[in-house]
C-alpha cells in the first residue's frame, strides 16, 4: 500500500534506504570500535616487540606463538595465573555457599529483623571500597594475613557477599512455598530442604552468580594491589601492572601477558555468552 | 482407618491479630470424603494446613484416631497432601518425585520401587516416569501430585484446591478420577475448594465455612435443601438462591406489591413472633415458573417484576427480573422460553419451595415440614418437586 | 529450642506453649537453624565489612604511623578542608560521576535501539558489543594507553592520516584532555552493559503499546521520544544511578593510565586516598581514613538523594 501511494513513495523509499544504510554504517563503525582494540591486542601478542616497533598495525608474520611460552614461563605469568585461579575459585566457592545459605534464610523464613538484616547486608553494595580498604590492610597485618593469598581470598568473599545475597534472595523468594510445605510433610528438615530442594532448583541463579563473581574477582585490582606485595603472590591484574611497570617498552610481551589474563574469560564467553551477559547484568535487568 | 476430630480449633496471627479460624468443631469419619467449602479467605485452607501440621494451632485440639496431634510434626502425622500448585519438585523426574517421600521414610528400595510402579500404573503415569514435571501436561502433573500422595498410603489425604489449575474438561475427568480413587482406597480425605460443584459432586459431607467459622456441616443435598443461613443458601446452587427482604404480614403470608405467597411450611406459632417484622424469603432459580399451572400447586406464590436480561444458554434460559422494590431475581426456565426485555412478568413457585431466614441473624427459620427430616428425609421428600 | 519457645510464646500467649520447633509453620525456623544459615554470612559481614568500616571512621580521629597512634580529634577533617588536592579530586570525581553516566546510558540506549530496529546479526552484535564489559580495568587501561600513545597510537595516527596532524597530542599527558580521555575509555568499557539492559527493557515493553503508537502514525523518532524513552524511564534512571555509583568509586583505570596526573587533572578521591595511605611515604593512615569517611558519607547521601529525586519505585540496585 505505502509503496503505491502517490506522493511519498520515492522520498519515503529513498529515505528508508538512506536510513538503513546510515544505520548499517553506524553499526559497523561501533563494532569496529569495540572489537578493533581487542583484535589489535591479539595481533601484537603474537609479534615480537621489535616487529611491533617497526609497524604497530601489521599483520603477524610469522605468528610468534612462543611469545606465550616466554610470558608464561620466563615472565612469571604462570605464577600470576595460578594465584588468580586459586584465590578466585576459592573465594567464589565460599561466597556462593555462604551467600546462598543466608539468601535462603532471608527469603524463606519469617523472623524478627529479617528485612533489616537484608537491608544491612545489601546496602554495603554502595560502599566506596576505601572505607574498608585502609582498615582491612591493618587488620590483615594484625592477623598475619597481609601479603597472603588466604587473606586476599577472605577479603574477596566479603566483597562479593552483598551482591550474591541480593541476587540469590530475589530468586529463592520466587520458589513456591508449596514445595517447601510438601518437603516438610515428607519429613525433610530445614538443612535437607536447603540441600535437596533449594540448591538444585536454584541452580540457574547460582550459576549466574558464580559467573558474575568469577569475572568481577578475576578482574579485581584495588584490594589485590594493597594487600599483596610479594611478587610470588601477585594475581594477574597486579602481575600485569607490575610487569608493565618494569618493562614499559616490551609491548609484545605485555600484550601476550594481557592475552593470558583474558583468555579464560573469552573462552567462557564463547561457550556461555548468554549466561555471562545475564550474570553481568543480573542486578540491573528486572 | 482414620477419624479426624477438630474441636474448638482456632487460628490467630499474633496475640492481637485477626482470628482467621474461629472455633471450628468438626469430626471427619473414617473413609469419609469431607469437603471444606467457602469463598477465599474463609479459613478453609488454614484449617487444612493446621490438620497437615503446616500451621500451628492457636487453641483447640486436633486428634486423629483419638490421638492428639497438635504437637506432632507434619512428617509424623501420616498425612499426605495434594497442593493447589502441585508442588512437584522441578529438578526430579516423575519417578523421583513419587519416591521422594518414601525414601525419606526409610522404606526399603524394593518396596519403594513396587509402590511407585503400582501407583504409576494405576494413574497411567508409567510412560512419564522418566520425564521432568515441566514436560508434562497439566492433567499429568495433577496425577503425579495425586500419585505422590497415594504412594505413601497415608491415613488421611488432604487436598488444597487441586483442580483449580485445570481447564474445565480436564476438571470433570479428574473429579471422576478422584471419586474413583476414594472408593478404591477408602481412606479419609479432606478436600478444600471454593467450587460448589466440586463440593456437591465429590463430598460425602461438606462443611461450609464463612469468615473463619463453620456455617454448616452435612451431606451435600441436605445442605442444599436445608441451608442453615442465607450465606449457605446463596453459596450452594447456581445461579444462587434469590433472596428478598420483605415484611411478614399477619396470617402467614407475605404480601408486597411484588411478592405474594402463602407460607405453608411454617407452623403459625413459629411465625407469630415475627409478624410485622422483616424476614428474608428465599426461592431457588429452578423453582420459578412463568405459568402458575406448571408449579403443580393450587396456590402458587408469585413474584412480579420487569425483565432486564434474557440469557438463552441452550439447555435452559435464564431470566433476570427486577422487582418493584428493586430486588433482582433470576429464574431458570425451559429452553423454549420467550421473553422480551422490559416486559413485566409474573414468576410462580410452589409455596413449599420457599425458604425463610431471619433478617437480623440470617439464620434459617426452621420449617415445620422438614423440621423432622433435617437428615436424609429432606432431600428425597423434595425430589418429586424438582422438575 | 528455647529460642523458638520464646518466639512461639509471643504469637500465642494463650493456654499452651507448644513443644515448639517440632510442629511449626514452615515459614518459621528455630533460632539454631537460622543461625546455621545466617552465621557464616554474618561473620564475614561483621568481620570484613562492618568492623573495618567502623574502624576506618574511628581511625579518622587519629594520626597513625605504624604502631603508633595519637588522638587528634577532628584535626584530620580540618586539614581536609584546606587540602587543595582533595578538592580537585572531589571536583574531578563529581564531573566524572555526573557527566559520564549520561554518555554511558545514552550510548547504551542508542545501541539497543539500533539492535531493536531489526538489523541482521543482532545476536552476534549484542555479544560483540558486550565484550569490553568482561575485560578488567587493567586490560582496558593498557589497551587505551596504547590507543592514546603519542607516537603510534590509533588516535594520533588516524589524525595524521586525515591530515589533521596538528591536532595530535599526548592525550593522557595533557591536563586539558586527560580527564576526557579517561571518561571515553570508561564509556567504551560500559556502553555494552547499558546496551544489554536497555535492550532487555525494550523487549519487555508491551508490544501492543508500540503497535498502538504505530497506528497513531508515530514516526521512528516520535515513537522513540514519546513512547519508548518515557516507558524506559525507570530503567534509564536505574542505569544512571548504577553508573553514578561506579564512577564515585573509580580507581583502577585512573591509577593505571595516569596515576591521577598530569598535574592532578585526573585525580579522583579514590586515587588520592590510595596515594595518601599506601603510596606517598607519609606513613599516616589517619588522614586517608578521614577522606574515606567523608567520601563514604557523600556516596551514601548522593545515592539516597538520587533515588529520592528519581523516585525509583524499586529498591536500589547494586
Amino acid at each position: 500500500m505505502s509503496v503505491d501511494a502517490t506522493l511519498p513513495p520515492a522520498a519515503g523509499r529513498g529515505g528508508f534506504l538512506a536510513s538503513r544504510t546510515a544505520l548499517a554504517v553506524v553499526i559497523a563503525a561501533y563494532t569496529a570500535y569495540t572489537l578493533g582494540p581487542f583484535l589489535w591486542l591479539a595481533t601484537m601478542s603474537v609479534r615480537t616487540t621489535g616487529e611491533i616497533s617497526a609497524d604497530h598495525y601489521a599483520w603477524p608474520r610469522p605468528f610468534h606463538w612462543e611469545q606465550f611460552r616466554i610470558a608464561w614461563v620466563d615472565s612469571d605469568f604462570a605464577t600470576y595465573f595460578w594465584n588468580s585461579t586459586v584465590v578466585v575459585v576459592a573465594a567464589v566457592a565460599v561466597v556462593t555457599l555462604v551467600g546462598a545459605a543466608a539468601a535462603h534464610a532471608l527469603a524463606r523464613y519469617r523472623f524478627r529483623g529479617n528485612r533489616i538484616l537484608y537491608g544491612i547486608l545489601f546496602s554495603s553494595i554502595i560502599f566506596p571500597p576505601q572505607i574498608t580498604l585502609i582498615s582491612l590492610y591493618q587488620i590483615l597485618v594484625d592477623y598475619g594475613l597481609y601479603n597472603s593469598l588466604l587473606g586476599l581470598t577472605l577479603v574477596y568473599v566479603s566483597l562479593q557477599l552483598p551482591l550474591t545475597v541480593y541476587l540469590l534472595e530475589g530468586f529463592f523468594a520466587r520458589i513456591p512455598q508449596d514445595l517447601f510445605d510438601a518437603a516438610k510433610m515428607d519429613g525433610y528438615g530445614d538443612i535437607e530442604i536447603f540441600r535437596r530442594i533449594v540448591l538444585p532448583i536454584g541452580m540457574p541463579a547460582i550459576a549466574t552468580t558464580l559467573i558474575l563473581n568469577f569475572i568481577q574477582l578475576w578482574n579485581e585490582f584495588l584490594f589485590a594491589v594493597v594487600l599483596i606485595t610479594d611478587p610470588d603472590k601477585r594475581t594477574l591484574p597486579i602481575g600485569i601492572r607490575a610487569f608493565m611497570g618494569d618493562h614499559f617498552q616490551d609491548i609484545g610481551m605485555i600484550a601476550a601477558g594481557v592475552m593470558i589474563s583474558v583468555v579464560p574469560v573469552i573462552v567462557a564467553y564463547v561457550f556461555f555468552s548468554e549466561k555471562l551477559i545475564r550474570g553481568m547484568t543480573a542486578g540491573a535487568v528486572k | 482407618m482414620a477419624v479426624v476430630q477438630l474441636s474448638k480449633i482456632c487460628k490467630r496471627y499474633g496475640s492481637g491479630g485477626p482470628v482467621v479460624v474461629d472455633n471450628v468443631d468438626v469430626t471427619i469419619g473414617d473413609g469419609e470424603f469431607m469437603v471444606l467449602l467457602g469463598p477465599s479467605g474463609c479459613g478453609k485452607s488454614t484449617t487444612l494446613r493446621m490438620i497437615a501440621g503446616l500451621e500451628t494451632i492457636s487453641s483447640g485440639t486436633l486428634s486423629i484416631n483419638g490421638r492428639t496431634m497438635n504437637d506432632v510434626p507434619a512428617k509424623d502425622r501420616d498425612i499426605a497432601m495434594v497442593f493447589q500448585s502441585y508442588a512437584l519438585y522441578p529438578h526430579m523426574t516423575v519417578g523421583e518425585n513419587l519416591a521422594f517421600g518414601l525414601k525419606r521414610r526409610r522404606t526399603p528400595p524394593a518396596e519403594v520401587k513396587r509402590r511407585v510402579g503400582e501407583t504409576a500404573a494405576m494413574l497411567g503415569l508409567v510412560p512419564c516416569l522418566d520425564r521432568k514435571p515441566q514436560a508434562l501436561s497439566g492433567g499429568q502433573r495433577q496425577r503425579v501430585a495425586l500419585g505422590r500422595a497415594m504412594v505413601r498410603e497415608p491415613m488421611v489425604f488432604l487436598f488444597d484446591e487441586p483442580l483449580s489449575n485445570l481447564d474445565a474438561a480436564l476438571r470433570v475427568n479428574t473429579r471422576n478420577e478422584l471419586i474413583k480413587q476414594h472408593h478404591r482406597l477408602a481412606s479419609t480425605m479432606i478436600y478444600v475448594t471454593h467450587d460448589q460443584v466440586e463440593a456437591m459432586t465429590m463430598g460425602t459431607r461438606i462443611c461450609v465455612m464463612n469468615g473463619g467459622r463453620v456455617a454448616q456441616v452435612g451431606r451435600p443435598l441436605d445442605v442444599y435443601w436445608n441451608p442453615a443461613d442465607t450465606f449457605v443458601a446463596r453459596f450452594l446452587g447456581s445461579p444462587p438462591m434469590n433472596l428478598f427482604t420483605v415484611p411478614l404480614a399477619a396470617g402467614d403470608r407475605i404480601r408486597t406489591p411484588a411478592i405474594d405467597t402463602a407460607l405453608t411450611r411454617w407452623a403459625p406459632a413459629a411465625l407469630a413472633p415475627l409478624t410485622g417484622q422483616e424476614v428474608v424469603l428465599g426461592v431457588r432459580a429452578e423453582d420459578l415458573h412463568l405459568a402458575a399451572a406448571s408449579t403443580g400447586s393450587a396456590e402458587a406464590g408469585r413474584i412480579r417484576g420487569r425483565v432486564f436480561a434474557v440469557e438463552p444458554l441452550g439447555a435452559e434460559t435464564l431470566l433476570a427480573v427486577e422487582t418493584e422494590g428493586g430486588a433482582e431475581c433470576t429464574a431458570r426456565l425451559p429452553r423454549d422460553t420467550r421473553a422480551e426485555v422490559g416486559a413485566v412478568v409474573d414468576l410462580f413457585f410452589r409455596p413449599d419451595a420457599a425458604f425463610l431466614f431471619d433478617a437480623r441473624t440470617t439464620a434459617a427459620i426452621p420449617a415445620q415440614v422438614r423440621s423432622a427430616g433435617t437428615g436424609p428425609a429432606g432431600a428425597p421428600g423434595r425430589a418429586g418437586a424438582i422438575p | 529450642m528455647a529460642g523458638t519457645s520464646a518466639l512461639a510464646a509471643k504469637t500465642e500467649p494463650a493456654e499452651r506453649v507448644p513443644a515448639s520447633g517440632r510442629v511449626s509453620d514452615p515459614r518459621r525456623a528455630s533460632w539454631p537453624v537460622l543461625l546455621v544459615f545466617l552465621a557464616p554470612a554474618l561473620v564475614v559481614y561483621l568481620g570484613l565489612t562492618a568492623y573495618p568500616a567502623v574502624r576506618t571512621i574511628y581511625d579518622s580521629l587519629f594520626t597513625i604511623e605504624g604502631a603508633e597512634r595519637s588522638y587528634v580529634g577532628l584535626a584530620n577533617y580540618r586539614d581536609l578542608l584546606g587540602d587543595e588536592t582533595f578538592w580537585i579530586a572531589v571536583r574531578n570525581t563529581f564531573v566524572w560521576a555526573f557527566v559520564a553516566p549520561i554518555l554511558d546510558v545514552a550510548t547504551g540506549l542508542l545501541l539497543a535501539l539500533a539492535l531493536y530496529a531489526g538489523v541482521p546479526f543482532a545476536r552476534f552484535l549484542r555479544v560483540a558489543w558486550f565484550t569490553p564489559v568482561l575485560l578488567s580495568y587493567v586490560v582496558v587501561a593498557i589497551l587505551w594507553m596504547w590507543i592514546y600513545n603519542y607516537d603510534w597510537g590509533v588516535v594520533n595516527e588516524g589524525l595524521r592520516a586525515a591530515g589533521l596532524g596538528t591536532l595530535a597530542r599526548s592525550w593522557l599527558g595533557d591536563p586539558n584532555t586527560a580527564l576526557a580521555a579517561l571518561i571515553v575509555t570508561h564509556a567504551w568499557k560500559w556502553a555494552g552493559f547499558n546496551m544489554v539492559v536497555c535492550l532487555a527493557a525494550i523487549h519487555a515493553l508491551p508490544s501492543e503499546v508500540l503497535e498502538a503508537a504505530e497506528l497513531d502514525n508515530c514516526g521512528w523518532a516520535a515513537k522513540l521520544r514519546h513512547v519508548i524513552v518515557p516507558m524506559l524511564r525507570p530503567t534509564l534512571l536505574n542505569l544512571y544511578v548504577l553508573a553514578f555509583i561506579g564512577k564515585m568509586k573509580v580507581f583502577d583505570l585512573v591509577w593505571i593510565m595516569t596515576g591521577g596526573g598530569p598535574l592532578w587533572a585526573t585525580e579522583t578521591v579514590s586515587t588520592y586516598v590510595y596515594k595518601r595511605a599506601f603510596n606517598w611515604n607519609t606513613f599516616d593512615l589517619g588522614y586517608p581514613s578521614a577522606i574515606a569517611t567523608v567520601w563514604f558519607g557523600v556516596v551514601c547521601a548522593a545515592v539516597i538523594v538520587l533515588n529520592r529525586i528519581f523516585k525509583t519505585r524499586d529498591r536500589l540496585e547494586y
